[in-house]
């Protein structure tokens, strides 16, 4: 039944000086729906799979702000998400109420990702079995962290966790260049494309199941600083979608034209 | 290890037959798998450096730093597992924090390595806690000349009763490094992680405890040692990271700061050149070797 | 004197009444010190044009006592906020350690400290807030200047009460009652303070400094001045309040030894 004796709970190193329990809760973020997170220059977008446990219930949430400068997308546990996507209002809410400050990215993902290192160090908790994708913008730009349930937190320019995110990953790499160099609508455009990549045959991306998440500094002749986190759901997703669509069209009559 | 699978391997806090504590042991074993740490000490600072593995493509350069900041003086590089790294590095600032609010003055490197010894090794004691992951090298510089004390205004009474004493001389470097154990040593060089052997053979021929190393040549032979170091593992990539403390009068005037990007980058190109050089001089060994042969 | 140890040597009842024991007792409510011991006076800053100036003596009062005489009450916060101080030195202190102690922990970050004044103010006026709510108040009255997010100078006020309020020139102690008038004829309301340069600016203060150093008898003639621009800060200490003038003290009664 079990693989070894080492994996019965976090507080136990395995003679190679692996984790199991933890290694385990990484696994459970593979089995959740994928979402992608990707950053240009000047903003940080967040794209995800909505998933439904049957055909009359509702989607379950993909992608929640957390104040006006940032928001996360999760994939796996969302009740676990949900801890700690609470844990980052409080802390964000407190920041402004101190400070007057919105709360800088870096620290609050090293604030979420310390708790979830203490899960993975003493007996009776457990590591969480969620992976999040934190986008953001502060004092030093946008930005884009991937928090995983060891604790480990890496800022990324691009990244997918969740079921068959590998073939956004693929996309996100050869794409790299142009990602960094893009526009706003082309980030949002691109983090849908990785997304379909994703997808099963007989799936495609709907109103329904997509959800995007953007922030951003804001543009020159603004009022603020920065453009607030957006959530686009629902009939919000049509431009967005059709824009896809006709990129896709016009890509390829370009190669009907090249061959 | 015959006694692996014997059962006084799975809880934390128990002693084998033998008098082993097995899971100190695989902790340490994360360490090993970990990217090379190291931490140079010279007369007139010293300097941490690590290797950073390019897991991804997608990881953004220059970000993700592995050495941390405690306090103005002291900065902590670890290897192994990198959150707990990361719980090390909060418990030693906490640290530095409380003792400047009981003293008003910042940590000593030796009491602050103490401090974190004694953390370390309580996680070693009990079964409800597994220790830590990592083997830290905390490396810093005790202000060598008299401190106002935090907050104080005014400059006091010039003689007699809280005078100053003129040209009192107190300070220097300080190197230490902890390992999963709680054992802590100080040092003129430390290394741990992956290619913590290739880095201690290089260390030894510094021969630092003369003293004769200053601390930009320090940088430059970190940055190669840690080069050198790579070099098993050479199919992945990886990223330097280096931080240094000088004295009050040096560079960073006794603080915990990044290698400015210059030098890093020019250190980086030495490191490079050296290594390419010892390619070069193997492989025309090996040449002349092989002419001797056909001879 | 009789054979119970407890009063003796102590006054006779019989000739002074019995010992009010009331007096002995240590239990009661818990209380906070209410009143500043050691002091600093006025702090006076003004907004110009692209930054900040603000001064303040050197002086540290023990009562009416000019007791420490090189205290530097206006306090460097990363590098674009200055803090002055008015009221007790010892809070003063204790504040400052707070600001090393969040200066430090903004370090940790990469990117340093991102806190600006207005930030600080913030903070700052919180302290003050819940330590008076917990009656245990820090006994300060202090001013920030700096920039807020907007890069544009920021100068506020916070007292031991919480209380904020921000202005283009502000003052605390005694200085808000005689430097104020002085800085508004200097510069009337409908000046913008971008008509302002760091040159009038800082004049003005010295002007302020030595108005203060004539009459208020907590004040001192050595001062600190710092500058807040967008190059930095400019601290100048020790510095020296110039050409004194105490000719007009001769004219006026009760001023100096003519009491009537």
């Amino acid at each position: 039944m079990f693989r070894n004796n080492y994996d019965n709970d976090a507080v136990t190193f395995s003679p190679q000086g692996r984790i199991f329990q933890v290694e385990y809760a990484q696994e459970a973020v593979k089995q959740g729906s994928v979402v992608v997170g990707l950053v240009n220059k000047t903003h940080s977008v967040l794209v995800g799979l909505k998933r439904n446990a049957e055909e009359l219930s509702s989607y379950q949430k993909k992608i929640i702000e957390v104040d006006s400068h940032m928001g996360i997308a999760i994939a796996g546990l969302a009740s676990d998400a949900r801890v700690l996507s609470n844990y980052m209002k409080q802390q964000s809410l407190g920041s402004r109420m101190t400070y007057g400050r919105p709360i800088p990215v870096d620290r609050i993902v090293n604030q979420i990702a310390d708790r979830a290192q203490t899960n993975t160090q003493h007996y009776g908790k457990r590591p969480y079995g969620v992976g999040l994708l934190v986008a953001g913008v502060d004092e030093a730009g946008p930005h884009l962290f991937e928090f995983q349930p060891s604790g480990m937190i890496h800022e990324m320019l691009a990244c997918a966790i969740g079921a068959r995110s590998q073939m956004a990953r693929t996309y996100l790499e050869r794409n790299l260049e142009k990602i960094s160099n893009s526009t706003r609508d082309e980030l949002i455009d691109h983090g849908l494309r990785a997304l379909k990549e994703t997808l099963s045959q007989d799936k495609e991306l709907t109103v329904d199941n997509t959800s995007v998440g953007v922030v951003g500094l804001a543009g020159e002749d603004a009022k603020g600083k920065i453009e607030s986190f957006k959530l686009y759901e629902g009939q919000q997703l049509v431009p967005l979608l059709e824009a896809l669509e006709s990129g896709e069209t016009k890509e390829d009559e370009t190669m009907e034209v090249d061959s | 290890m015959t006694s692996i699978g014997t059962g006084y391997d799975l809880s934390n806090s128990v002693f084998s037959p033998d008098g082993r504590n097995f899971q100190v042991e695989y902790a340490a074993k994360a360490v090993e798998n970990g990217g090379t740490a190291i931490g140079i000490r010279c007369k007139d600072g010293v300097v941490l450096a690590v290797e950073k593995t390019i897991t991804s493509k997608l990881l953004k350069p220059g970000a993700n730093n592995r050495i941390a900041t405690v306090d103005r003086h002291v900065g902590i590089v670890t290897a192994g597992l990198v959150p707990d790294g990361r719980h090390f590095v909060s418990r030693a600032r906490d640290e530095a924090s409380s003792w400047r609010s009981v003293y008003k003055s910042p940590i000593p490197i030796s009491a602050l390595s103490n401090r974190l010894g004694s953390y370390v090794q309580a996680y070693t004691l009990y079964s409800s806690v597994r220790p830590f992951g990592v083997t830290a090298i905390v490396g810093g510089w005790d202000s060598e000349a008299e401190l106002a004390v935090d907050g104080q205004v005014g400059s006091g009474p010039r003689s007699g009763s809280g005078g100053k004493v003129d040209g009192a001389q107190t300070g220097g470097p300080g190197l230490y490094m902890i390992e999963p154990s709680g054992l802590y040593w100080g040092y003129y060089g430390a290394a741990t992680g992956k290619g913590r052997q290739a880095a201690k053979a290089e260390l030894e021929k510094l021969d630092l405890s003369s003293g004769n190393l200053n601390l930009v040549d320090a940088v430059k032979e970190a940055a190669r040692i840690i080069y050198v170091a790579h070099e098993d593992s050479k199919d992945k990539e990886f990223e330097l990271e280096m931080s240094w403390i000088s004295t009050l009068e040096g560079p960073t005037k006794g603080r915990h700061e990044a290698v400015p990007q210059q030098l890093l980058q020019e250190a980086e190109r030495a490191a490079k050149r050296a290594l390419e050089g010892d390619d070069e001089e193997e492989e025309e060994a090996k040449a002349n070797e092989g002419e001797q042969m056909e001879e | 004197m009789n054979h119970y140890p407890e009063v003796w040597g102590r006054p006779r009842d019989d000739v002074y009444g019995s010992y009010n024991p009331s007096y002995l007792q240590t239990s009661g409510p818990k209380t906070h010190t209410q009143s500043p011991a050691v002091t600093g006076t006025s702090v006076i800053a003004v907004k110009f044009n692209g930054g900040v100036a603000i001064a303040a003596d050197n002086l540290a009062s023990y009562g009416s006592l000019a007791r420490f005489t090189d205290v530097k009450r206006l306090r460097i916060f990363g590098d674009s906020a200055v803090v002055g101080f008015g009221g007790d030195v010892s809070d003063m202190q204790y504040i400052d350690r707070l600001l090393e102690s969040i200066d430090i922990r903004e370090n940790y970050s990469a990117h340093g400290n991102t806190l600006n004044a207005k930030n600080l103010h913030t903070y700052l006026s919180k302290v003050f807030y819940k330590r008076r709510s917990e009656f245990n108040p820090l006994w300060n009255h202090i001013l920030v200047a700096g920039f807020d997010e907007n890069k544009n100078p920021f100068l506020s006020s916070a007292d031991l009460l919480g209380t904020t309020y921000s202005a283009p020139h502000l003052a605390t102690g005694f200085g808000a009652h005689l430097a104020i008038p002085i800085l508004r004829r200097l510069f009337p309301e409908e000046t913008p303070i971008e008509k302002i340069s760091k040159e009038e600016a800082e004049a003005a203060l010295r002007e302020c400094l030595k108005v203060l150093w004539y009459r208020d008898a907590r004040s001192l003639d050595q001062y600190s001045v710092a500058v807040i621009t967008s190059d930095g800060i400019e601290v100048k200490e020790n510095q020296q309040i110039e050409a004194q003038s105490w000719a007009f003290a001769e004219s006026i009664k009760g001023y100096g030894a003519q009491v009537n």
